[in-house]
């Protein structure tokens, strides 16, 4: 394998390695725009030219493989005076929009002029126009072909990553333009990508608009909740200024690097689906139109069981747990009913329609934790016989996760259910349909709240951090069963979801000698 | 002085087979793939010192040789007929008058490198051009001297003629194999050359249209009195274009390493108008200018080098003292400024802004530190582009700023203020 | 759009080269003789034809200067205006266009009949100041040649 030096630091590499992706590896950041790990070299923007000893030339790092014993140099003056030049063509026709462009504060032009440029401008020109300035070129992309630096990403993307082709680079020298096909929108499944990918402010995000200055923003590791792909996220969100946005803390979703994973994408479903985790959330237990305390509501749950666990109908308890549960939540879902509660019959299996699905990100489960579900739970019954029993009048305690069982079953019955069932519990985060018929309704946190893990359709188990506290007075849903469980008069002693993944490992086979330091923010695939 | 490239122009109905062939047409070609290896070919061309007559000056032989035989990928032969350089244009007159000359010279050069398939690149404005080469791609078809078992021998060779559609760009090599590929002239990044990588991915020579042309007479009287012809290194003659403030503008075949005053003042008729000479361009638009004092250089690659400019594409412009060299750098800036491909941030935005920047000094509207910054910026597009067309905007427009820096700073207005535009 | 007839034409381009793509040039000329222009649905269908994405044609025909997404003129004017015609006239030749057609460059005449131009060298310096007139060139301009010009294709 080739040993070079670039600055005086030594790395191997297999051979074909490109001097970007070596200095990479050694936390060398060379300046770039064109380059992009995940797209084919184009190598037009010219910043990230570095001196390579013996060669007259300044070469361009994105595209010149190592060589055994090459020698690099990425500040060395020469280098230094290249990336100004480089910047100020780049900057001769671009746009000063930075005071109503949504990229400041994370705009490679403003970056690299701050840390390479530092010059005084000698433009005495008028700029070029171009046609499109702010134009929608689909329903989540904005287009401003004046900041746009022609380094092709998104065209490179279109072509090969979501193989849909919609951008082109139109005309040629300084009035180059680029755009989608004339007539053509840009409305695939993967458009939101293009605007992470570039690196200015020529392809903005519509949702994210005027929304919020990133320099605002706390940025929280995640994973996507939105199917079975668990596509690493970011949750950006703002917490200083809830009066802008009315009272919203997440601003967007951004994809997490993860190469075994979703690489550097998020399908656009995923990355605009974040308006839940403010809106329309359950915010205070209530017990049908009352608002009641947790210890009310805690109090109401316990009696009743209590009641069943003396007569021994603990059978009568009816569980709808969800794939949406992490595994913390689930193994302690499991450890209430079906261990202290024996008898209670628990499953996660709804029948929902299986959605859509490609041959890229997106997968027909809509869930993030199946994989998670189906190894803790160890479901022994079936959802549609406890709804058939609710429905009956065989069960007294219906305790469902989430699931808007209008949706699945029906209106009639859910009506049933609630005439039949003594106690019809709903805990989850949002409100829904079923929301209206339950009993009880215990508000739930969503998944930027909980520290915890989900299992992915790789059978990856992956974690996710909590941005912020829970909503109002929503709980975890592993803490409301914990509370549950003490009221009962066993004690689980979880202070953290780390502990609970402990026993996760201790005790289920496919976790075994898991921690949440082995996993850290890239995932460990189940034995 | 014995003609060659331009040994059949002027004749009637010179671009007909029938008349080609009276003159020894297509011998040097049986020859060589009947008496000779393809090696000794390419061996032969290296002695002769022919040069690339299309603007780089490589040794044509030695580019052959690059081609690997060991590569299992068909060969391609392209010719580079885009003849976009302005001051240029000898091409047209092989195309229109001796086209037969350019096909025998493809099937020697495809015989050589291990090829069986050529195309001819003509640019797409030269519509005369292109109908006479179709036409002679059709005869020599017909006669057995294209295709397959060409001349009674088991070698086979296709010709496609393929049409540019306006584009300087394309006459860089490998933004004219993009082109011949369907796709907009971005020339591509290098290594790999197209001697391993080119056409369809495939091994591929480039050469201009003379060049080939030339292959021929080569073969018939060989390496040794071609080189005799011309410099040291620079062998044979080539079709000069003179242009511009000359009594007689046209194509004049000379030997490599005449002078440039023999040229203009000997051949082309001197200045008109008893006018005197004040700046020529002595290889085509990206050639860095000269004055008049410079004009005793030799006309080959080397000589020129030797001065700062180039011997480039043979394209002489001749620029009498009336002309405004202000003006003329305007003219060469937007040149560059409209044929620039857009690729590169350095060329796209550079070449724009350069052209902007003269224009306005040009009409006035610039004052002292536009033209301070001038030399700085069109000396930064050079050097750090894909390919050369950025050097040759730093070269060719720079080279007027140098040598006539009296003019551009009497265009400078101290007055004009720029809210004035 | 393409007939049978019209494919055929196309096809017998298409067959010359290794890839199907390469003819893209000769094929939107050929497209352009027949119509006049380039149009969309010229493009989506060589596209399709090609199998390439149409954004990718539409980016050849808007990068070369010879395919014109817009009717021209019967009769266009493409006027050189590089170092050597401009050496021998030729900003006086394009003012004397201006003033004779009354348009300006890139323009076409209300009856259709004239457009002009300005384009880089066309490889005609010996004939300066000289212009392409349609597929023909035309040097050696003058106010009187640019006059018979007009009348001829009036």
């Amino acid at each position: 394998m080739p040993n070079l030096t670039i600055d005086g630091k030594q790395v191997e590499v297999p051979a074909g390695t490109t001097i970007i992706q070596a200095a990479d590896k050694l936390g060398i950041n060379i300046p770039r725009y064109c380059y992009h790990p995940a797209l084919p070299v184009s190598g037009n923007c010219r910043i990230c030219m570095v001196e390579v000893e013996k060669q007259p030339k300044l070469q361009i790092a994105c595209y010149t493989p190592v060589a055994d014993g090459m020698v690099v140099k990425t500040n060395s003056p020469k280098v230094l005076e290249v990336r100004k030049t480089v910047l100020e063509f780049l900057l001769v026709n671009h746009p000063v929009d930075c005071p109503v462009c949504d990229q400041a504060g994370e705009c490679k032009l403003q970056d690299y002029y701050m840390e390479h440029g530092q010059y005084d401008s000698r433009l005495g020109d008028v700029k070029v126009k171009k046609e499109k300035k702010a134009f929608s070129i689909g329903p989540t992309v904005m287009l401003d072909q004046e900041r746009c630096i022609l380094c092709t990403r998104c065209v490179r993307f279109a072509d090969t990553i979501s193989k849909t082709s919609e951008f082109g680079v139109f005309s040629r020298g300084d009035h180059s333009q680029l755009d989608v096909y004339p007539g053509k929108q840009l409305d695939n499944n993967y458009s939101g990508n293009v605007v992470d990918i570039c690196p200015v402010g020529a392809l903005t995000d519509t949702d994210f608009r005027f929304k919020c200055r990133v320099w605002y923003l706390s940025k929280t590791k995640s994973v996507c909740p939105g199917c079975s792909m668990g596509c690493n996220i970011t949750v950006e969100w703002d917490k200083m200024r809830p009066h802008q946005h009315k009272k919203a803390r997440v601003m967007r979703l951004k994809p997490r690097h993860n190469p075994e994973v979703n690489d550097y994408w998020i399908c656009d479903k995923g990355r605009y689906n974040y308006r839940f985790i403010d809106e329309n959330r359950i915010h205070h237990p209530q017990l049908k139109d009352t608002l009641i305390s947790w210890d009310q509501a805690i109090d109401t749950i316990v009696s009743t069981i209590k009641d069943l666990q003396k007569s021994s109908r603990t059978n009568r308890i009816g569980v709808i747990a969800s794939a949406q549960l992490t595994n913390e939540d689930l193994f302690v879902v499991r450890k209430f009913f079906k261990e202290t509660l024996k008898g209670a019959q628990v499953d996660f299996r709804v029948p929902e329609k299986s959605g859509d699905k490609d041959d890229f990100l997106i997968k027909a489960d809509k869930n993030p934790n199946t994989a998670g579900a189906v190894n803790i739970l160890q479901a022994d019954a079936d959802v549609n016989q406890i709804v058939q029993k609710a429905k009956s009048g065989e069960i007294d305690v219906l305790y469902v996760f989430g699931h808007d069982l209008v949706k699945l079953f029906g209106k009639e019955t859910v009506a049933q259910i609630e005439k039949k069932v003594k106690l019809f519990v709903y805990q989850g985060s949002n409100v829904n349909d079923t929301c209206s018929y339950a009993h009880l309704n215990l508000p739930s946190s969503v998944y930027a709240e909980k520290e915890g893990t989900f299992t992915n359709c790789q059978n990856k188990v992956q974690r996710i951090w909590p941005a912020f506290l829970p909503l109002a007075e929503s709980k975890g849903d592993w803490e409301i069963i914990s509370l549950l469980s003490a009221k009962l008069g066993v004690p689980l002693t979880y202070q953290h979801p780390e502990e609970i993944f402990k026993d996760i490992a201790a005790s289920t086979a496919p976790f075994a000698e898991m921690t949440y330091e082995k996993i850290s923010d890239k995932g460990m695939i189940l034995k | 002085m014995e003609k060659i490239a331009s040994r059949h122009f002027g004749q009637e109905n010179s671009h007909r087979l029938e008349n080609y062939l009276k003159d020894n047409g297509y011998e040097a070609a049986r020859k060589a793939i009947t008496q000779m290896t393809p090696a000794a070919v390419i061996d032969e061309v290296k002695k002769s010192n022919l040069r690339g007559l299309g603007g780089a000056g490589f040794p044509t032989g030695t580019k052959w040789s690059f081609i690997p035989q060991a590569n299992p990928k068909p060969k391609y032969l392209v010719i580079n007929g885009d003849e976009g350089e302005p001051g240029t244009f000898k091409d047209k007159y092989i195309f229109e008058q001796d086209p037969h000359a350019l096909l025998e010279g493809i099937i020697i050069t495809c015989y050589a490198i291990g090829s069986h398939k050529a195309y001819i690149y003509i640019r797409g404005e030269y519509v005369k051009s292109l109908q006479r080469v179709q036409a002679a791609v059709d005869e020599a078809y017909k006669g057995k001297y294209l295709g397959k078992g060409i001349m009674g021998t088991g070698f086979d060779i296709e010709v496609v003629v393929h049409p540019g559609a306006g584009a300087y760009i394309c006459g860089e090599e490998t933004a004219l194999l993009e082109s011949l590929e369907g796709k907009k002239g971005f020339p591509r990044l290098k290594p790999p050359f197209p001697a391993v990588v080119g056409l369809f991915g495939c091994p591929t020579v480039i050469n201009n249209v003379e060049t080939i042309a030339c292959v021929p007479p080569i073969i018939n009287k060989g390496a040794e009195w071609y080189a005799k012809l011309g410099s040291e290194k620079n062998g044979g003659n080539r079709l000069f274009c003179v242009s511009g403030h000359v009594v007689k503008p046209g194509v004049y075949e000379l030997p490599n390493g005449t002078t440039l005053r023999e040229i203009i003042y000997d051949h082309a008729g001197g200045i008109p108008n008893g006018r005197k000479l004040k700046a020529v361009i002595p290889g085509g638009i990206s050639a860095p200018i000269l004055t008049p004092d410079q004009i005793d250089v030799k006309m080959d690659f080397d000589s020129l080098k030797a001065i700062g400019s180039m011997a480039g594409s043979g394209g002489i412009i001749v620029m009498d003292d009336t002309t405004d060299m202000v003006w003329a750098a305007m003219i060469a800036a937007r040149f560059f400024a409209h044929e620039s491909c857009g690729q590169c941030s350095p060329c796209r935005e550079g070449s724009g802004w350069v052209y902007r920047n003269v224009k306005r000094l040009y009409h006035g509207h610039a004052r002292e530190h536009d033209l301070k910054n001038l030399p700085g910026i069109v000396n930064n597009i050079g050097g750090n582009t894909i390919c050369a067309f950025g050097d040759a905007v730093s070269m060719s427009v720079g080279s007027y700023v140098t040598k006539f820096r009296s003019e551009f700073e009497a265009k400078v207005n101290k007055n004009y203020a720029e809210s004035n535009h | 759009m393409f007939t049978a007839e019209y494919l055929q034409e196309l096809d017998e381009i298409t067959n010359k080269y290794e890839q199907k793509r390469a003819a893209l040039l000769p094929l939107l000329h050929k497209v352009q003789e027949k119509e006049g222009l380039i149009t969309p649905e010229a493009e989506k269908s060589l596209a399709e034809y090609l199998g390439i994405p149409v954004v990718h044609v539409h980016e050849v025909v808007s990068f070369y200067h010879l395919f014109h997404q817009k009717k021209i003129g019967k009769c266009h004017f493409s006027v050189c205006q590089t170092t050597a015609c401009a050496l021998r006239g030729s900003e006086e030749i394009i003012e004397y266009i201006e003033k004779k057609l009354n348009i300006k460059p890139g323009e076409t005449t209300p009856d259709g009949k004239f457009s002009f131009g300005l384009v880089e060298c066309l490889g005609a310096c010996e004939l300066a100041p000289m212009m392409q007139c349609n597929d023909e060139y035309k040097g050696f301009l003058d106010k009187k040649k640019i006059d018979e010009l007009i009348e001829k294709n009036k």
